[in-house]
């Protein structure tokens, strides 16, 4: 039920109206919400997946797109072991918005913050980012790429599957960023597996 | 079901079993009370296992909530709610783990009912104190939660409660953890970044969006189910209890949320919210968000006009209630801030209006902030702006130092107009004093105009400026308040008002002078009257009023109506000096002149205007309508006062401009030195003034025997003119035919009013010191 044995916090970013909730609520939910509203400051979400065997809890946090909130959803980048950047491949100017998105990343979230790229709503047929676009920018940066359908459910499984593997091979080989203890930790090399993120020992 | 568990039952544990029996076996019928009673006996008794029924019932938990069974989820969250407030042993602690695994489980859930019962249990958690801390505890989880449980955007009945209970749970999560030290860091700003917004996003609601939409207008709710009261509450709380070291923490989200919300311009919520955290912060660390919102400034810097306009706005508006705890040097540190802000407003050089709105922002939050500092204070910070003023007052100045120097004097009004002068000699230390006397002659006439506001708003004690802005004759209309002016104030005037009358008479001789400054020298004059109403005063005032006669008779630079403007000045003092004084026939003489002036000339009387009719007469032409110093020294005579020192010839040029600028070291030596004579007594005064007149008043153009001075009292006006002409011509010859050499020598010195200006206070400066001497012999 809840003797998980890994505990991971994942942050969702990207531009308002790019489909991070619907991605959230189809993972965690299985559904696509029709008329989903913007998000107001940070939602909450959590889903136990299991990977090779072993219980892996998520926990998701679904930030607001809208400038205004950038305040507070900042504030959720700096605990975070994965951040999922999000884009609309039919929106140009989410796109362009990446760099942007990558700098305040680079100030408020730890550098080694497992990053991926998610170009959404390939659903659609008015692309205007082709897949190679948002590819290149992916291995430029240093990301993961993905590109999903919150509506048809494609690759949504498998992005959060994915970041779940990566993030327990991280943590397995000792070098996943450690919040739990003073933020001033967070860059130490040192951290263990269990501490941080193994609730198992503490009972 | 209920038969296996009872054949089980035997085997399990007597923990397990009281657990198992406090469900019932529908949810509906709630917590079986008799049976918790003997799980919280069973859990007294032996506190050892409290930790495994914790365990135990949050597993339980855990598994309905997977299963949906939300109804036993509340009663194994009230069971350990129950055990939580029975116990107080050292068991305790282990018991918590539980019970906050048990509350971060509920709060995972998607349910709403599920997460506000895991807030209320978490709220009656954080009440409790517990004896051994936990240093290994963590409220990450929960502050990200609560936070977001803030921001819950889902349907609007249950919003409301999700976020007041997102409220309450970052209350309590600040309430635990503040105490004490061992604990988490809340002050931390990954916390802070997260409580702070969260807050204010809710407080904000209650301003403008209940507002706007109307949607919960009709409906006034409760105070505690009300978002943004709560919200405020908690933000109250939050702010007292930030030590020095966290105030930081707390404000910096502040202003970023402002920012990023855009809450500067309307800056109504700013405002409000400012206030909130200026009550709530320990008093003596107040100063600390003034000076944060002043660092804020500085970054926005480059932002629009309006936005700092409102920053600034938002200072003024809580500057005031800062201002009592400010001690020493942060006080002048955040004047020196303001006036760098104003420095750097005026050297961008964009007159926009908004631009205009913030330096005026800046001056009014100046002002307040001045406002609500203890009176020896206000003396520092004016003297603190003194400085600030750049000087020499050249006329190559540049626009921007025009202004700037503007700026500051506005700053200093504002100032001056708060501060309460109860003596002079407080209210215009020397280093004061002479740097405003220095201003008072600047070039530009609306700068001499705030410099004649500051001096009115600090001599006026009596609150007589109101009737003394404009020179008036008729002395029945006007009732002043007099007092008799005190011992310290005649020695500052004796002192000083050498060097104020002769500012005065200098800046009268201003060809660039508007009615207004006349008016405001006037009203500076009338003021000086009032407040220091003495014989002596009057004596010296009446010298003035005589010199300025002469000035408006003689001078070449004024024009006609600028010379009707000052018979008017004139005549106004020399109705008000015997008034104040109370020389009945003086003020006989002054009515009759002013009855003739009525007939003859109304433009010699008040009103000043601008522009006088063509056909005015000059006032040379109407010698009788003057005021003669024969009668003068006459009537003050009979109104038992000495008039010798009047009889003198006026210490003030009888020439135009030209004789006091071309002149004005002597005439400062002679008049300081008029000054420690009455302070040394009256042998030696009629000694000096006898004496030192003739001598130093030697002008090197003009030969001045006794004869000559003879001639210039007797002789009517025009020859006296005649005269004058003469010696221009003269002068003219001079200039034409004299060799270049000569002439630089000649004209060297008269080069700029700034040099002589400084010539004129340096000597006063070298003569302070003996005089000062001097009148302390006197006095012991």
């Amino acid at each position: 039920m809840d003797d998980y044995k890994f505990l991971f916090k994942v942050v969702l970013v990207g531009n308002a109206g790019v489909g991070k909730t619907c991605l959230v609520r189809r993972f965690t939910q299985g559904l696509f919400p029709p008329g989903q509203g913007a998000t107001i400051g940070v939602d909450f979400m959590i889903k136990t997946v299991e990977v090779d065997g072993e219980k892996v809890k998520l926990q998701i946090w679904d930030t607001a797109g809208q400038e205004r909130f950038r305040s507070i959803t900042q504030s959720y980048y700096r605990s975070a072991h994965a951040l999922i950047l999000v884009y609309d491949i039919s929106c140009q100017p989410t796109f362009d918005c990446l760099p942007d998105w990558l700098r305040e990343i680079e100030e408020y979230a730890s550098s080694k913050v497992l990053r991926i790229l998610v170009g959404n709503k390939i659903d659609r047929d008015d692309r205007e980012i082709p897949t190679h676009v948002g590819e290149d920018f992916a291995a430029r940066h240093n990301m993961y790429f993905l590109e999903t359908s919150a509506k048809e459910a494609d690759n949504v499984e498998k992005l959060f599957m994915q970041i779940a593997e990566d993030l327990m091979e991280q943590a397995r080989s000792k070098d996943l960023p450690r919040y739990d203890t003073s933020t001033a930790n967070i860059d130490s090399r040192t951290s263990t597996v269990g501490d941080s993120s193994c609730c198992g020992k503490l009972i | 079901m209920f038969g296996c568990c009872g054949c089980c039952s035997a085997l399990r544990p007597r923990y397990k079993r009281l657990v198992d029996n406090i469900f019932p076996v529908t949810p509906q019928d709630g917590l079986v009370k008799a049976n918790l009673e003997k799980l919280t006996f069973y859990s007294l008794s032996s506190p050892e296992k409290l930790d495994r029924i914790g365990e135990y019932l949050y597993q339980k938990a855990a598994r309905d909530i997977y299963r949906k069974r939300y109804g036993f989820v509340i009663i194994a969250m009230e069971a350990m709610d129950q055990l939580l407030l029975a116990c107080h042993a050292q068991q305790l602690n282990l018991f918590v783990e539980s019970f906050l695994k048990m509350v971060q489980k509920l709060l995972e859930s998607t349910e709403p009912q599920l997460q506000i019962l895991a807030t209320q249990s978490f709220v009656k958690f954080a009440n409790i104190e517990e004896d051994t801390p936990s240093y290994h505890r963590r409220y990450d989880f929960f502050v990200s939660k609560f936070s977001a449980m803030c921001h819950s955007g889902v349907a609007n009945d249950t919003r409301n409660k999700i976020r007041i209970a997102g409220i309450q749970g970052l209350q309590a999560v600040v309430r635990k953890t503040v105490s004490d030290d061992l604990v988490e860091n809340i002050w931390e700003p990954v916390h802070m970044d997260k409580i702070v917004p969260s807050l204010l996003f809710n407080m904000q609601e209650s301003t403008f969006h209940t507002n706007e939409s109307g949607e919960e207008m009709p409906v006034p709710e409760e105070q505690s189910n009300d978002p943004p009261m709560l919200a405020e509450t908690c933000m109250r709380e939050l702010v007292s209890r930030a030590s020095f070291g966290h105030i930081r923490a707390v404000l910096k989200p502040v202003l970023r949320h402002f920012d990023l919300h855009k809450l500067w311009v309307p800056n109504l919520f700013a405002i409000h919210t400012f206030r909130i955290i200026i009550f709530s912060i320990q008093a003596q660390y107040s100063y600390t968000v003034v000076e944060t919102l002043m660092a804020h400034l500085d970054e926005n810097s480059k932002s629009s006009p309006t936005i700092r306009t409102s920053i600034v706005d938002v200072l003024s508006k809580i500057i005031a209630i800062a201002a009592g705890e400010s001690v020493g040097p942060s006080v002048l540190e955040i004047i020196n801030s303001l006036l760098n802000h104003l420095r750097d407003s005026v050297k961008h050089g964009t007159s926009q209006m908004e631009e205009k709105m913030y330096q005026d922002a800046l001056i009014n939050a100046l002002g307040e902030f001045a406002n609500h500092l203890p009176d020896y204070q206000k003396i520092e910070i004016m003297m603190f702006i003194m400085n600030k003023i750049p000087f020499p007052l050249n006329e190559n100045r540049s626009p921007a130092d025009n202004l700037l120097q503007s700026m500051l004097l506005k700053s200093l009004l504002k100032v001056g107009t708060k501060y309460q002068t109860i003596h002079l000699n407080t209210t215009f230390p020397v280093s004061f004093l002479e740097p405003l006397l220095r201003m008072s002659l600047a070039p530009d006439p609306d700068m001499r105009l705030l410099v004649q506001k500051i001096l009115h708003t600090l001599i006026d004690r009596h609150n007589n400026l109101e009737k003394l802005t404009k020179p008036y004759v008729d002395t029945n209309e006007i009732s002043l308040t007099l007092e008799k002016s005190s011992r310290p104030d005649l020695i500052f005037i004796n002192k000083h008002g050498p060097i104020i009358y002769d500012a005065l008479y200098t800046s009268l001789q201003m060809d660039s002078n508007a009615v207004k400054n006349i008016e405001a020298v006037y009203t500076t004059l009338a003021l000086l009257c009032v407040e220091l109403a003495s014989s002596e005063t009057a004596i010296d005032l009446l010298q003035l009023v005589l010199g300025i006669q002469s000035l408006s008779l003689n001078s070449t630079v004024l024009s006609n109506a600028q010379k009707f403007n000052l018979h008017a000045v004139v005549i106004s003092l020399l109705t008000l000096v015997p008034l104040v004084v109370n020389i009945q026939p003086l003020l006989d003489y002054a009515e009759k002149l002013v009855a003739s002036r009525k007939q003859e000339a109304p433009h010699l009387l008040p009103d000043l205007q601008e522009q006088y009719p063509a056909n005015c007469e000059l006032a040379n032409k109407l010698p009788h309508l003057l005021v003669d110093q024969m009668a003068l020294c006459e009537y003050v005579k009979s109104g038992g006062l000495d008039p010798t020192r009047l009889a003198q010839t006026s210490p003030y040029g009888a020439g135009g401009p030209g004789a006091v600028l071309g002149n004005p070291r002597r005439s400062w030596v002679e008049v300081g030195a008029r000054g420690s004579v009455v302070e040394i007594g009256n042998a030696a005064e009629v000694d000096s003034v006898s004496s030192s007149p003739g001598v130093q008043r030697k002008l090197p153009e003009e030969e001045l025997t006794f004869e000559s001075m003879k001639k210039v009292l007797t002789e009517p006006p025009e020859s006296r003119k005649e005269m004058e002409a003469e010696r221009r011509e003269q002068i003219s010859h001079t200039f034409r035919t004299a060799p270049f050499s000569e002439l630089v020598r000649k004209t060297q010195p008269k080069k700029k009013l700034q040099n002589k200006l400084n010539e004129i206070f340096e000597n006063l400066q070298r003569n302070e010191n003996p005089r000062k001497t001097i009148n302390k012999q006197h006095i012991h």
